[in-house]
């Protein structure tokens, strides 16, 4: 079990050193700080300053080296455009973030899964086509559209909720829907599939067939069968958690992490955008071991193959 | 700083329940009637600080006016012409010196009252010219140090602050205490701008005290404390910029219990926030918005030219702009009035080349951009031999008002004389700069160009000169137009100063073209119609009492 984390540790940290890497040499070729964070209407002796003074004209591999060299120390830099701890910066935005993420994060689990069994076990009937009807809607509409959607119904013809910003938990409400409803959508048709192709296994058959009443061969066969794609999904929802709200924070002004991710990358605030990257790397590779880990748990045949802890399809 | 988890744990327990709503609302002075306006903003600083030696941009010029106030003002809602600011008066003592006698009874934002010692200060090492080297403005003076660090930007005054200190005042000599109320500003050359360059951002008064008293110029810089009549009570740099009354403004009380400048980057979003009510005024109404916002009986949009003018900038080293004729050719197939009227709805005009009525004597009302001639343009093409070869045109999408539409829009003009430009979108102004790529030479690019103050200097010696930009990036440069540089800056004689200023327009406009100007740039407000508020072409938004009055509405 140890040596299969420490493997699973090595490549997360493999991936996150690949990431950080990519997004450093990228981000320093497609844009330069100084110009983005001082603006093109800085005279061009204080754009030559702001360079000067970041280390900007340095060989770019030295600059990588010097990166890598704080990152070991723990060290994940300022930022430009404030001077500020890089990691101070996100940092306060995460519980920001995380304040529409996880509401919306229930409400995707218990509606989509939900949703998505009620459909199953229905097949074929109205009941299963409307579910359908809205997983497909609430998958194909872009979250922007969405969003702006809601906010005209909502805040300018209804006046009932704020358009946008995060002063109250009102606030809060038609981000946390436009989340809910997408990611909710996904996980009703992943479900929806995957109890389907357990319903048409033989097994469940054979438990009819042995006299066990319905209910029994769903709660009991049927859902512990089906749950391992829809637990890949989660997981893939569970690691979005910091950062998988770009577009709706953007849309409804919602001081984010996404936002921030946002306005670093346009402004080349390099070690805010690493620091970030550096989170969601982290958070993305955690959720994948933990979901390979509850796989073992969830099926036993897994956790047998594997001598006790089983590795998922991730 | 090393990851501090706990940290972070502590943070969200401590920031849950407020998000979610369950600390009580702050309690307002219950006598304090006023209002608290909200402001949706697309950016409200560009480089994440409160302190205009560091924000050069325009969206950082709209909120300054709010929370800091120069010797010398521009009398912003009105005529433009300067005024007295936190001087009650001023007077030449010869074409280096200026005296200011200082008005009595100002208060900074910390309740100390404003004397000679801030203003010197204010123009002094350690707030302007930077302590940890030699000034090549100030050599000679004693250094001083304030930040016991020096690591970057986070704990000394930044080296650009120090740049951008030097462009703004380029001959600063002094600034000295003549009595309690009284400093005189030496410039180290003649200079009939002097008093136009005092009412620059930057050249703000900052009490000492308060920027003593802040444990690092950052901390300054997200907390500056000046005159104006809003402080800053928060400031979070993407999110929320938070000002309230300073009830002791010597201009009179404030009308604004709080000034709420709120980021809200989308557009659409801007607008259904002003509809629902949530915001009462929104900022860069592009005029495809116009219709939604006037729909409602409650709202209505207001704006229109800004002390900015929108460019096309040529580089003269591509191979087929070497030639002036096709770069003249250029100027004269572009018909900008259809532009104004097609994409701006009429709500802008063209202007008289790079410069603005407000220069007062050395604007020539006589002067034009070059006129919309498709016969010349095709005829130049032809004596240049130019045989439709690739000409690129680097644009970044959404950087100024309908930037894409009127980019296709000239190069379909362009095309219609026989001009073969490719639009190239790029992403961000080093990708508009770059010179990396031989095989894709820059040619033409988009660009704007300010009057910060009422003189050509601030505009076509600032930004086309020698150490303008354009020249700085080798896209342009003329030996004759640079040596007029030099006498539109030193020269003391107004008639030679006027003169040296049109035939400089001629060069660079005409004979030789560096820029053409396309139209007057435009800002447009949506905001509550009951609310009496004029905009200001210079963009500070100004909520003094004179400026702001809620009245009920009419329909």
């Amino acid at each position: 079990m140890l040596g299969y984390i420490a493997s699973r540790a090595f490549r997360a940290l493999v991936t996150i050193l690949l990431v950080l890497t990519f997004a450093f040499f990228i981000l320093n070729a497609t844009g330069d700080p100084a110009i983005l964070i001082l603006s093109a209407d800085a005279p061009p002796e204080a754009i030559a300053a702001f360079r000067e003074e970041w280390g900007l004209n340095a060989p770019l591999w030295k600059q990588y080296l010097g990166y890598l060299w704080n990152l070991a120390h723990g060290e994940l830099g300022r930022s430009m455009r404030d001077g500020r701890d890089a990691w101070a910066v996100v940092s306060e935005r995460i519980p920001v973030t995380l304040a529409i993420t996880i509401p919306a994060l229930i409400i995707k689990l218990v509606i989509g899964i939900s949703a998505g069994i009620i459909a199953a076990l229905w097949r074929d009937t109205w009941i299963d086509r409307l579910v359908m009807a809205f997983s497909v809607t609430g998958y194909t509409v872009p979250s922007f559209v969405l969003g702006l959607g809601l906010m005209l119904v909502f805040a300018v013809q209804l006046g009932w909720l704020p358009a946008a910003g995060a002063d109250s938990w009102r606030h809060a409400i038609l981000p946390i829907v436009t989340l809910g409803v997408a990611g909710a959508a996904v996980l009703a048709r992943f479900t929806r599939s995957a109890m389907l192709e357990v319903l048409g296994q033989p097994f469940i058959r054979t438990g009819l067939a042995k006299g066990l009443v319905w209910r029994a061969v769903v709660i009991g066969h049927a859902f512990p069968n089906a749950a391992i794609p829809t637990l890949t999904i989660a997981g893939f929802m569970i690691g979005s958690l910091v950062a998988g709200a770009v577009v709706v924070e953007s849309v409804f002004a919602w001081p984010g992490v996404g936002r921030l991710l946002v306005s670093a990358v346009g402004n080349r605030d390099l070690m805010v955008v690493q620091a970030i990257l550096l989170l969601v790397t982290v958070t993305m590779v955690s959720a994948n071991l933990i979901v390979d880990i509850v796989y073992g748990f969830v099926d036993p045949r897994l956790r047998t193959a594997r001598g006790g802890l089983a590795r998922g399809g991730t | 700083m090393p990851l501090r988890i706990p940290e972070l744990a502590r943070r969200l327990v401590v920031a849950l329940p407020i998000i979610a709503g369950f600390a009580a609302p702050l309690s307002a002075q219950p006598a304090d009637t006023r209002p608290v306006i909200t402001i949706a903003v697309q950016q409200i600083v560009t480089s994440g600080a409160l302190e205009p030696l560091r924000e050069q941009s325009n969206v950082g010029a709209r909120i300054f006016d709010s929370i800091f106030e120069n010797l010398i003002e521009v009398d912003k809602t009105g005529d433009l012409s300067l005024k007295p600011g936190l001087a009650e008066s001023y007077r030449r003592i010869d074409p280096q010196t200026i005296e200011f006698t200082l008005r009595r009874g100002v208060k900074f934002h910390d309740g100390r009252e404003m004397t000679a010692e801030d203003v010197v200060f204010t123009f002094g090492r350690e707030r302007m010219w930077g302590t940890g080297e030699a000034n090549p403005q100030t050599s000679g003076q004693p250094t001083a140090t304030l930040f016991a660090q020096g690591a970057q930007g986070a704990t000394s005054v930044p080296r650009e602050a120090v740049a951008i200190a030097g462009r703004l005042l380029p001959a600063f000599g002094s600034m000295e205490a003549v009595g309690p109320y009284t400093v005189r500003y030496t410039n180290r050359v003649a200079d009939l701008t002097l008093e136009g360059r005092l009412t620059r951002n930057g050249t703000e008064i900052i009490s000492r005290a308060g920027f003593q008293a802040a444990e690092n110029w950052g901390a300054w810089a997200r907390r500056p404390v000046g005159t104006g009549p809003y402080r800053v009570k928060e400031f979070r740099p993407d999110n929320i910029l938070v000002l309230e009354a300073h009830d002791d403004y010597w201009g009179g009380r404030p009308p604004i219990r709080e000034l709420r400048f709120v980021v809200v980057p989308e557009i659409a979003t801007r607008v259904n926030g002003l509809l629902s009510g949530q915001f009462d005024f929104i900022t860069d109404v592009p005029p495809d918005q116009f219709r939604a916002i006037e729909r409602s009986a409650r709202h209505d949009v207001i704006g229109g030219a800004i002390l900015n003018h929108r460019l096309l900038v040529f580089d003269k080293n591509h191979p087929r702009l070497q030639d002036p004729r096709i770069r003249r050719a250029l100027t004269h197939a572009i018909d900008r009035n259809l532009i104004v009227e097609a994409l701006f709805q009429g709500k802008t005009s063209v202007p008289a080349g790079l410069q603005w009525e407000y220069y007062g004597p050395m604007f020539h009302s006589d002067w034009t951009v070059p006129a919309f001639d498709p016969a010349l343009a095709r005829r130049l093409l032809q004596e240049a031999g130019y045989r439709g070869e690739v000409i690129p045109y680097r644009v970044a999408s959404g950087y100024y008002t309908n930037q894409v539409p009127t980019a296709q829009a000239l190069q379909q003009m362009w095309q219609a004389v026989g001009l073969n430009v490719q639009l190239q979108m790029v992403e961000n102004w080093q990708q508009i700069f770059d010179r990396s790529n031989p095989q894709n030479p820059r040619a033409i690019r988009d660009w704007s160009n300010s009057a910060p103050f009422n003189d050509p200097v601030s505009s076509i010696v600032n930004q086309h000169c020698e150490r303008g930009q354009q020249q700085q990036a080798g896209e342009w440069t003329n030996a004759d137009f640079n040596g007029l540089c030099t006498v539109l800056e030193t020269s003391t004689n107004a008639d030679e100063r006027r003169s040296t200023f049109r035939r400089m327009m001629e060069i660079i406009e005409r004979e030789d073209p560096g820029y053409t100007v396309l139209h007057r740039s435009v800002l447009f407000f949506g905001k509550r119609k009951d609310i009496e508020w004029k905009p200001s072409p210079t963009q500070a938004m100004d909520f003094r009492a004179s400026n702001f009055r809620i009245v009920p509405a009419t329909r």
